[in-house]
């Protein structure tokens, strides 16, 4: 009588991430991840009187393991015969849809700031809103549908500042008082020759950088509040109207070309560097200083989004491919790509990392799904979040408790997120 | 008994004579003469050789006599002056034939000794215990007496055949030498062997009777007279001959020395691998396969087999119940007593018959059959994979048409997409998104659109049934659209004198302008295509109604049109511009022509073998153009190769839409009313002597099948190898 699979046992060593390793465990080899959560559950109630129920995440080697553990084994080529060493945390909690914010044409770009939400559409208006979901503001201005919108202050103070991009080829500077709930364009950002596709602004909020369409990176000055201040303290209670007729022309500081294609997104790296994603397959890495490209990244599709993350110094990218790409922008040899997630079933039009967690990042793609992933499960996303009816064009994480998406239903979804 | 008395006679006077001759070497000629007159008189040199060839062979038996005598003095030098003496009496004396028992009789005469040979001191023992030895004993003088040399087998066999005295040469074991007997030695040694008197008393016994006398008897033994041939010279011989010579005359034979040098001459080669020229016969000896043998009766067959081996019941009704193939044998095993009560074998014939059949059919040779596979005789194409990147998935649906969208057009930088369609609006969209930017209405059904393929001039052709609209679409760089307008509005005026243009540019105002129309060409027939050169200055517009007016050619800075051909032949489907130099392809249902614009005369006339040219489209480099027709052919053209296709793929169902090709990668799409568009790897190569490949590699499906019309129009993206297709479904899908 051979050993059956049902009677193999691996001896796993299960731990938690700071407590002290115990003696290592005899599990069956087909053991999936509820088996184990449920085994450590019953360990932890040993412990302690209190009755603890807890989802519980593993991980093998850095990997989360998705399938049943002989299996997950197999693939990776470790042995079954020596001691695994599975590391347990607790289970991602399920985003929950919060609201649903109508918009009257497609929500093309959205940017979260502490309790508001801006939004920008197709019906070249940049909106307001609360985390709650009540409109604060419709802002008309832009000729064009907006392409980008992006915040400038991210403190509390009440008069906030903020900037959208658009297909008018500008890009328009706001400034916002939330307390008399009324805007004012401080600056028209004019110079580029063809849509503004992506705007973001830098660490010192002194300066941004736009990416257009006509190929071409720019670097403006976002400093603008002495000078509007001035005006304000002159011109207390004017009307938006005047105010707009002193709309300051600004013009670039610094033009980089070298994509040969249009430019869909960029992101500050540290305060000299940038980084810029494009459609002619590259990702380019800026000195700011030296006014230079640094280096070049190909890849072999369009790259639709692009985001960095300060936490890891990781870069992810949607491409036309329906993949989601990881790299690390320093490397300049070797497998570029670090790795490869795929589960979306149309282009992916937009990424964003979390900004508390450096595992963590969400996608949107024209399958109108927004999932959750995390860098360690590259098989599978944590979640997926549906509810669009239409291409998703944006999604954003700048609020860590909320998750945003806007898409070509018009509708602004947020999905509330649980540590 | 006369002829055979005769003939002995001569003989042993030939003999005679022949030692004679050989003494006389080639002294006589007599006896040929008389034979071989006419010969003689036909190749004087024939003759002379054969004689020559007699006497040669006179001269070789003397020879050997000479050698045996020289051998004699190498052997024993002593005796050179007896073995002179020797040859003296031979020469000197004809009749005495005695030569070397003459030598030892010469010996006896001046040795008084008993000894045979006085020479060998040996002694009287058995010769054997010098076998080993190369002396055979020793001389008075105890010096060894060294073994003469002694011939192989060879030899020994040419001196059987060639000497005449061979029988009556016997070996002298003492000295090692050849002793030729002489008449007396042969009687006196057949005198013992008959255990007669040696001294060679004939009539010692008995009376000879003389039976058969040398005298001529009245009555012969037989009575026929001899022939007539035996007086004359043979005929036939004399024929023979005479040909004989005709053909050494005329070359057509080789004397044997000639054949020789021949030989010699040429050199020899040895074959290493003799196999390979294994002759056709041999071949087919050694590949024959023997016939199948019969199989040798059994105990089964047997008219008394054992037991074991007759039916059971059972096995005889499953016999009996059995297919005359499905039976195991062909006949029931039958015991019988006794070979006489055995019956006549019923099925004998039907049996030798079947056997003849297996013969006949069995295979005699064997035949090597080529085992190809008929995938090694499809040429290699790269496989699909190979060939990225090219588009296999649909990304986007632009929705928002309601009706057959016949026309699609993308911008040159690639982020705006045109498209007309049948519910008489004019869309633009955002490649990117999907995005409807803008809707023209306009009076009527767009045929064709067409955006201008210069990045600087942003422009639009709209052909609306009869009138060619240009439109501003007022999409992309605000600074190029008012570029555009204000270029337009400074026109070059420069009237040409003479000619009127074939038709007026209208220049809208107001409203018209405001929606982004800026001219209408009002031609007098329904358009159904409009082009841009590539260059975006002039464009050209097709009628096919319209006759001489057929096709026309607009100049955007000059704001004219002429008509550059009076009557064009063929109904006119549609024209392009070559790329680079100043040609115009026209296609018409059967053919494609190529002008040249500057010379202006027909430069080639490519055979498409369509029934209906639907579309075309130019490569990029100008050489090489793809035709779609509504026969379902997609037919490529190399110009430089001939003006017959290259290639032609059928991979569509249905009549092909639209072809078209990439502007940057190596592809081309074309869309068909099946509901697919196919694309194709084209690869064209800088290489003059490679010809282009072409690889279709996917078949792009998305497309719902709508009044019997699938996809209308396909165009690739400008910058990246995306594909849009427009369909009667009322969308515009882009596959990535």
């Amino acid at each position: 009588m051979g050993v059956t699979k049902q009677d193999t046992y691996i001896r796993v060593h299960i731990f938690f991430r700071f407590s002290v390793p115990s003696a290592p465990f005899s599990v069956q080899a087909q053991v999936g991840t509820c088996d184990l959560s449920s085994l450590i559950n019953s360990l932890l109630n040993e412990g302690d009187g209190e009755k603890t129920n807890v989802d519980f995440d593993f991980l093998i080697d850095g990997e989360f393991l998705r399938l049943n553990l002989d299996k997950h084994l197999e693939n990776k080529g470790i042995s079954t015969e020596s001691l695994v060493d599975i590391e347990y945390i607790e289970k991602q909690q399920a985003p929950e849809p919060e609201d649903s914010l109508v918009h009257d044409d497609w929500v093309s770009c959205i940017q979260g700031c502490k309790d508001c939400i801006l939004s920008g559409c197709y019906d070249n208006t940049v909106r307001l809103w609360s985390v709650k979901g009540s409109p604060f503001l419709t802002i008309p201005g832009h000729s064009a549908p907006v392409k980008c919108v992006q915040w400038i202050t991210d403190d509390d103070s009440t008069v906030k500042t903020f900037m959208s991009g658009s297909h008018d080829q500008t890009i328009h500077i706001w400034q916002w008082d939330s307390e008399s709930n009324s805007v004012d364009c401080v600056a028209a950002c004019r110079g580029h020759a063809g849509s503004v596709d992506c705007i973001n602004i830098d660490h010192t909020k002194q300066r941004f950088c736009s990416g257009s369409w006509d190929k071409m990176l720019k670097l403006w000055s976002a400093e603008c509040e002495a000078v509007e201040d001035e005006d304000e303290e002159d011109i207390p209670h004017k009307k938006r109207k005047t105010s707009r007729r002193k709309v300051q022309t600004r013009v670039p500081i610094l033009t980089l070309s070298g994509h040969n294609e249009g430019i869909s997104a960029v992101e500050w790296i540290d305060t000299n560097q940038i980084c810029t994603s494009s459609w002619d397959h590259t990702i380019k890495t800026w000195d700011l200083e030296q006014a230079e490209e640094i280096s070049s990244l190909q890849g072999s599709k369009v790259f639709l989004d692009m985001s960095y993350s300060p936490l890891n110094r990781q870069i992810v990218t949607g491409s036309s491919d329906r993949h989601v790409r990881l790299w690390d922008p320093r490397s300049s040899d070797g497998a570029l790509v670090k790795r490869i997630y795929t589960s979306h079933t149309g282009w992916v039009s937009s990424v964003c990392w979390s900004k508390t967690n450096e595992f963590l990042f969400i996608s949107g793609s024209y399958d109108s799904v927004m999932k959750l992933w995390d860098t360690r499960s590259p098989k599978a996303p944590l979640y997926n979040m549906t509810g669009h009816d239409e291409k998703i064009l944006a999604v954003d994480w700048s609020i860590p408790s909320s998750l945003l998406s806007g898409g070509a239903d018009n509708h602004l979804k947020i999905f509330q997120y649980k540590q | 008994m006369d002829l055979f008395h005769d003939k002995s006679a001569s003989e042993s006077d030939g003999d005679t004579t022949d030692s004679e001759e050989s003494v006389y070497s080639g002294l006589e000629e007599e006896p040929d003469t008389s034979d071989d007159e006419e010969v003689k008189n036909d190749d004087k040199s024939d003759s002379e050789n054969g004689d020559n060839s007699e006497s040669d062979d006179d001269e070789s038996d003397k020879e050997n006599v000479i050698d045996n005598d020289t051998e004699d003095k190498d052997v024993n030098e002593e005796d050179t002056n007896t073995v002179n003496v020797a040859a003296k009496n031979k020469y000197n004396d004809k009749n005495n034939t005695r030569t070397t028992s003459q030598t030892v009789e010469d010996e006896y005469y001046h040795d008084s000794s008993d000894e045979e040979d006085i020479r060998n001191t040996v002694g009287n023992i058995p010769m054997e215990w010098y076998r080993d030895y190369p002396h055979i004993g020793y001389d008075v003088e105890g010096r060894k007496l060294i073994k003469p040399k002694k011939g192989d087998e060879l030899d020994e066999f040419l001196q059987r055949m060639d000497n005449p005295d061979y029988w009556r040469t016997v070996t002298n074991k003492m000295t090692g030498q050849n002793v030729l007997l002489t008449k007396e030695d042969v009687s006196l040694i057949e005198g013992l062997m008959l255990q007669r008197t040696p001294g060679g008393a004939k009539e010692t016994y008995e009376p000879w009777i003389d039976f058969f006398t040398h005298e001529t008897m009245i009555h012969p033994v037989t009575n026929r007279p001899a022939d007539k041939r035996s007086f004359i010279p043979s005929k036939w011989e004399k024929l023979k001959v005479g040909q004989m010579v005709h053909a050494i005359k005329m070359g057509w034979m080789k004397r044997s020395t000639e054949k020789k040098e021949k030989e010699d001459d040429e050199p020899k080669y040895h074959m290493l691998w003799k196999d390979d020229e294994e002759n056709e016969a041999t071949r087919r000896y050694r590949a024959n396969i023997p016939a199948p043998k019969a199989t040798l009766p059994g105990h089964v067959e047997s008219y008394n087999p054992p037991p074991e081996y007759l039916f059971t019941k059972e096995e005889e009704e499953q016999w009996l119940s059995q297919e005359p193939e499905e039976r195991r044998m062909n006949f029931i095993p039958k015991k019988y007593d006794s070979l006489r009560l055995v019956p006549a074998y019923s099925s004998f014939v039907k049996e030798r018959f079947e056997r003849c059949l297996d013969l006949y059919l069995c295979p005699r040779q064997q035949q090597t059959r080529m085992n190809i596979n008929p995938e090694d005789l499809i040429p290699k194409l790269p496989k699909p994979k190979d060939l990225q990147p090219f588009p296999t998935q649909q990304a986007i649906i632009y929705k928002g048409h309601t009706d057959i969208v016949r026309c699609i057009s993308a911008d040159p930088t690639g982020q705006w997409l045109a498209s007309g369609c049948d519910d008489e609006t004019v869309k633009f969209w955002e490649v990117l998104t999907g995005r409807c930017m803008k809707t023209l209405k306009v009076s009527g059904t767009p045929r064709c659109i067409a955006w201008n393929p210069n990045p600087a001039i942003c422009l639009c052709l709209v052909a609306v049934d009869q009138s060619l609209l240009v439109l501003n679409p007022g999409l992309g760089d605000k600074i190029l659209i008012s570029n555009t307008d204000s270029m337009i509005q400074n026109k070059e005026t420069s009237e040409p004198a003479g000619k009127s243009p074939p038709l007026s540019w209208t220049v809208c105002e107001d409203d018209q302008y405001d929606e982004g129309y800026r001219f209408i060409l009002s031609h007098p027939k329904e358009i159904t295509h409009v082009s841009w050169h590539g260059k975006g200055d002039y464009f050209a517009s097709v009628m096919p109604k319209g006759d001489s007016k057929a096709v026309l050619i607009h100049q955007l800075s000059k704001q004219r049109s002429q008509n550059p051909f009076s009557k064009p032949k063929g109904l006119v489907q549609c024209v392009y511009f070559h790329p680079i130099r100043p040609f115009l392809f026209v296609a018409t249902q059967r053919y494609i022509r190529v002008y040249n614009l500057l010379k202006q005369e027909l430069t080639k006339k490519l055979m498409t073998s369509c029934r209906w040219v639907s579309s075309m489209s130019i490569h990029s480099g100008g050489d090489n153009l793809v035709i779609g027709s509504y026969d379902c052919k997609l037919t490529w053209f190399d110009l430089d190769l001939s003006t017959k296709p290259y290639q032609t793929l059928r991979h569509h169902k249905k009549a092909i839409r639209q072809v078209s090709f990439h502007k940057r990668y190596p592809l081309f799409a074309s869309a068909s009313d099946d509901g697919t568009v196919i694309v194709c790897h084209g690869m064209v190569y800088n290489d003059l002597l490679q010809n282009p490949l072409i690889v279709p590699v996917k078949v792009l499906h998305g497309h719902k099948i709508t009044k019997d019309l699938g996809v209308i129009d396909c165009e690739f993206h400008p910058t990246q190898p995306w594909v849009f297709s427009s369909g009667a479904d009322g969308t515009i899908r882009l596959f990535t």
